[in-house]
């Protein structure tokens, strides 16, 4: 039993890292050892001309293969970057005053505002999507980082909204009835007690909205026309029609798009699973 | 720094028609602490949360130093407040979380400093001032919350069970920091608990509370000698008084009370102290019955059997039935260690007639 | 004395009234502009004729959109290949999760980084996902190839993403690879709600391992199949970016939402992509509602 299960665990880990592995690999290889038949696993002469060619933006030839247009990989990373940060911003200052709202004050209809929010879960975007189009175009937002960064607040402040809720309804409220006793407004005591009791929440809400916009694809495929906003994963998409026989290069691009998630997830692994699992 | 705290008709109706507290008179003078007590969900800690102002009042008045308070939010009413878990802010050295409600006030530093590092040394907390909640027992947090609320130099202490969450033995060494502390500053203070030892040992006046209606407002000793009703009676005093149903007799000139095959003659100047007794002559009535007034010398003898014995050390608690019917009411009663009572067997003990309480059998008011 | 009647409206109390609204405002208002109003409007479209652009007066539809779009070859297609994806994609999901989740269970040395590392697939975009995918399923330079040649079970190189069967069940499989992650913290969760004490008592009355499974796990289980099914299938119907960025809007491997990508906006025809864009909503919504029922079902 004790081998199956060790086996089991292997499969697992290979399983899970193998591809991103396979990836980096094949980023380090030349192109003419990947073209080759049969393909080489383990590039013999391992370079970094790909990641030179992405991040220097140069223009110009590559492992010996295709010409590849600079400046823009930089460019969309600093999109996804800046587009997710600040959507997690945004959001998070959103969702954390409608939970605190709805879970501790109560008014009238907060039941209504909470049953609106709940339900956009089910909505599925792409039904919005066509329609959202046509708002921002109308609003001159298309093809810019605001543009998304608004589009993302909506979309990820329903789920945000409702995680941060369930935490507001089970902290102790004590602390906060301290707070006006001492002295406090109501959103005195909200800034300067409650917000960093949810601290912890705060944190892995802000991870999981960071993971998702950073991969978002669909919304900024419509949305975005030039560099100016397009973030890595649409960018992605167009390198592999661009460069469908320059695996390297198309490999380091990928590389370099999930370094962020990753480095997010494996830094803030407990958190997340900790919401995850606890939501479920 | 003397002042007062005034309820006036205060009353709290929830929605859906439930009346926590109802009518409500109260008023804890200059200095004084006084304690409410009652069973869970009797209602106190509504009122105390409506005079913290943390709980709507429907209807009647609060004052504090007669100023009316009722409607102003609980910044504005000049009190503090130590809560059942301490609500210590998390996130904040110990320090800060007792000057926070100082800054919040605007003082200037230098005062902040000099106040908090006072009642640290008063509460033994100088030496945590830089620690942070979590690094802290269960008793020194509480003194924290204690410091927190005595920097503010309010009209009015208010204290919600804040020794309900320590051990048995940390609660009896708070209990006499808090009282400590309370006449140094000097402030009136309402202290609610449901534990009536502390109660009676911490309150200068104790107020009892049962379903949202003040049963009786008294000194401890008030309260232990004259009860106002049956459940007052029960309430105060550990074990609680036995109270059985019985008859009243006429026993020659006098009265005497019958229950479950004893019989008890009344002493002469219990049946003249209380007229409402003749009245009812004939007719059922409530027994009282403090499990310490068992076992005088010079008192009636009864008739017992020893359904259960046991041994403190220091004292004996017997669980006795009258020996007519012994599936009759079980008496509690606490007696002296030398006492020949074997478990099992039948008994005499003796009662102090003249420690009898009688209680009408329908109302439960006192005769 | 019931002098003193309070007025509704303490200060503070009207201070939380104006301050809940004031708070919940911007959430609700991101919320009404940019998703509500954006379907009340793509809604409008889709009972909206195609107009000039398609030889056509234009005017409201009514149903029409919705049953040409029922009717069309292409769009039954994408919703037989949906299908597909949904129950292959649930199926491993389900199995593989409950495999994972059980060999996880119990604290294990390094069970940390195993958990980290699980998590991985899911946190990547999955447009990356596909692009490391690629590698394995290149008709010359995939890994797959080689090794099924190498052991001889092939002998020349297959073009797997042009092929029927073949090319849904390797877009499935990256599909599956980012969701498994969830599937199986959804499993891991529920194993922890069971009882250590359930499995000592079914070990005293005489129960193997498998049967234990068999009898004591898998039906204790069973409202994190509930949840796992509806996640799973939630995300499978709405499969488009691996399908995009591995086979763009190739016909063999078109999924509803690849179809309605197409239609939309690719040629253009508005009324006809969300009409088939509301359609498959209301499907999810119906899943949306079977989670609930089962769930409520699962609890009691």
């Amino acid at each position: 039993m004790r081998l199956l299960k060790l086996i089991a665990i292997v499969l697992i880990v290979a399983w899970s890292i193998g591809p991103i592995v396979l990836g980096i690999t094949t980023s380090i290889s030349t192109q003419r050892e990947v073209n080759s038949i049969p393909t080489h696993w383990v590039p013999q002469s391992p370079t970094l001309g790909a990641y030179r060619a992405l991040l220097n933006g140069s223009t110009g030839q590559v492992s010996g293969g295709t010409v590849v247009q600079g400046g823009d990989f930089v460019h969309a990373m600093t999109n996804s970057a800046v587009i997710a940060l600040g959507a997690a911003a945004l959001t998070l200052i959103v969702s954390t005053m409608a939970a605190y709202a709805l879970g501790r004050l109560r008014f009238r209809l907060s039941g209504g505002v909470l049953a609106l929010l709940i339900g956009t879960l089910v909505i599925p975007i792409f039904v919005v999507v066509i329609g959202l189009f046509q708002v921002m175009a109308n609003s001159h937002l298309i093809d810019t980082k605001r543009g998304l960064i608004l589009v993302f607040v909506a979309t990820q402040s329903p789920l945000a909204t409702w995680l941060l809720y369930t935490q507001v309804r089970e902290m102790p409220h004590e602390p906060e009835e301290a707070a006006l006793i001492d002295g406090c407004r109501r959103w005195q005591a909200f800034v300067r007690v409650v917000v960093p009791q949810m601290s912890s929440g705060i944190a892995a809400v802000a991870a999981i909205i960071v993971l998702s916009v950073w991969g978002e694809f669909l919304i900024p495929l419509l949305l975005t026309t030039t560099m100016n906003a397009k973030p890595v994963t649409v960018l992605i998409t167009e390198y592999v029609g661009k460069y469908t026989t320059n695996y390297p290069i198309v490999a380091a691009a990928g590389v370099l798009a999930l370094i962020p998630p990753a480095i997010l997830a494996l830094v803030l692994n407990k958190r997340i699973t900790g919401m995850l699992a606890g939501s479920s | 720094m003397s002042g007062t705290i005034t309820l006036e008709s205060v009353t709290k109706q929830f929605p859906g028609g439930v009346v926590a507290v109802d009518d409500l008179n109260l008023e804890v003078e200059p200095g004084e602490f006084l304690v409410l007590v009652g069973p869970s969900g009797c209602g106190k800690t509504t009122a105390l949360r409506m005079v913290a102002g943390l709980e709507e009042v429907t209807s009647g008045q609060i004052r504090i130093n007669d100023r009316v308070v009722t409607r102003l939010p609980p910044r504005d009413r000049d009190i503090a407040m130590v809560f059942q878990n301490y609500a210590l802010y998390a996130h904040m050295t110990v320090r800060n979380n007792m000057a926070f409600g100082l800054k919040m006030a605007r003082m200037p530093r230098a005062e902040i400093r000099r106040r908090v590092d006072e009642a640290a040394a008063m509460l033994g907390l100088s030496d945590l001032l830089n620690r942070k909640p979590r690094q802290l027992s269960g008793g020194q947090r509480q003194r924290v919350a204690m410091g927190r609320a005595i920097v503010r130099e309010p009209a009015a202490f208010l204290m919600d069970e804040p020794l309900s969450n320590l051990d048995a033995k940390l609660r009896v060494e708070m209990r006499g920091e808090i009282i400590r502390v309370q006449r140094r500053i000097a402030a009136p203070t309402l202290y609610v608990t449901h534990d009536q030892t502390e109660a009676m040992t911490m309150g200068d006046r104790v107020a009892i509370l049962s379903d949202g209606v003040l049963q009786q407002l008294g000194t401890p000793e008030e309260v232990y000698d004259r009860p106002v009703n049956a459940f007052v009676a029960a309430f105060i005093g550990s074990p609680s008084m036995n109270l059985v149903d019985a008859t009243l007799e006429r026993d020659g000139d006098g009265l005497a009370v019958a229950f479950a095959g004893a019989r008890i003659p009344l002493a002469a100047d219990a049946t003249s102290a209380r007229p409402g007794l003749a009245e009812r002559a004939g007719g059922p009535v409530k027994v009282g019955l403090r499990p310490e007034d068992f076992g005088r010398p010079g008192g009636a003898p009864i008739d017992v059997h020893v359904t259960r014995l046991e041994s403190l050390g220091s004292e004996l608690v017997a669980y006795l039935t009258p020996a007519g019917a012994t599936d009759g009411p079980v008496m509690t009663a606490r007696l002296d260690r030398g006492e020949k009572l074997e478990q099992g067997e039948p008994a005499r003990v003796t009662v102090d007639v003249t420690r009898l309480y009688f209680f009408d059998a329908v109302t439960g008011d006192a005769v | 004395m019931r002098a003193w009647r309070n007025r509704e409206g303490d200060r503070s109390a009207r201070e939380a009234q104006v301050l809940g609204w004031l708070f919940v405002a911007p959430a609700v208002a991101a919320v009404v502009v940019l998703i509500l109003y954006p379907l009340v409007t793509g809604f409008k479209q889709s009972i909206r004729s195609g107009g000039f652009l398609f030889g056509e007066k234009p005017g409201y539809v009514g149903l029409r959109n919705y049953k040409d779009v029922i009717h069309d070859p292409t769009s039954q297609s994408a919703m037989r290949h949906t299908v597909e994806y949904v129950l292959l994609a649930v199926s491993l999901e389900i199995v593989l999760g409950i495999a994972i989740a059980v060999t996880l269970h119990r604290v294990f040395r390094g069970r940390g980084f195993v958990l980290a590392v699980l998590i991985l697939p899911w946190a990547l975009p999955s447009v990356v996902s596909g692009v490391l995918w690629r590698r394995v399923f290149d008709p010359d330079n995939g890994m797959l190839n080689s090794v099924l040649m190498q052991l001889h079970i092939i002998s020349h190189p297959q073009v797997w993403l042009a092929s029927g069967r073949g090319a849904i069940f390797y877009i499935t499989l990256v599909h599956v690879w980012g969701v498994l992650p969830l599937i199986s913290l959804i499993f891991l969760a529920g194993l922890q709600s069971i009882p250590d004490e359930v499995y000592s008592a079914s070990a005293v009355d005489g129960a193997t391992p498998w049967r234990q499974f068999r009898h004591v796990t898998l039906p204790l289980l069973r409202p994190s199949i509930a949840i796992a099914l509806t996640v799973g299938t939630l995300l499978a119907i709405s499969i488009f970016d691996e399908i995009y960025v591995l086979n763009g809007t190739a016909l063999n491997t078109r999924s509803i939402l690849i179809q309605v990508y197409n239609t939309t906006f690719v040629e253009a025809d508005f009324a006809h992509g969300t009409a088939l864009a509301f359609l498959l909503a209301v499907v999810t919504a119906v899943f949306g509602g079977l989670y609930a029922l089962a769930l409520r079902r699962a609890t009691v």
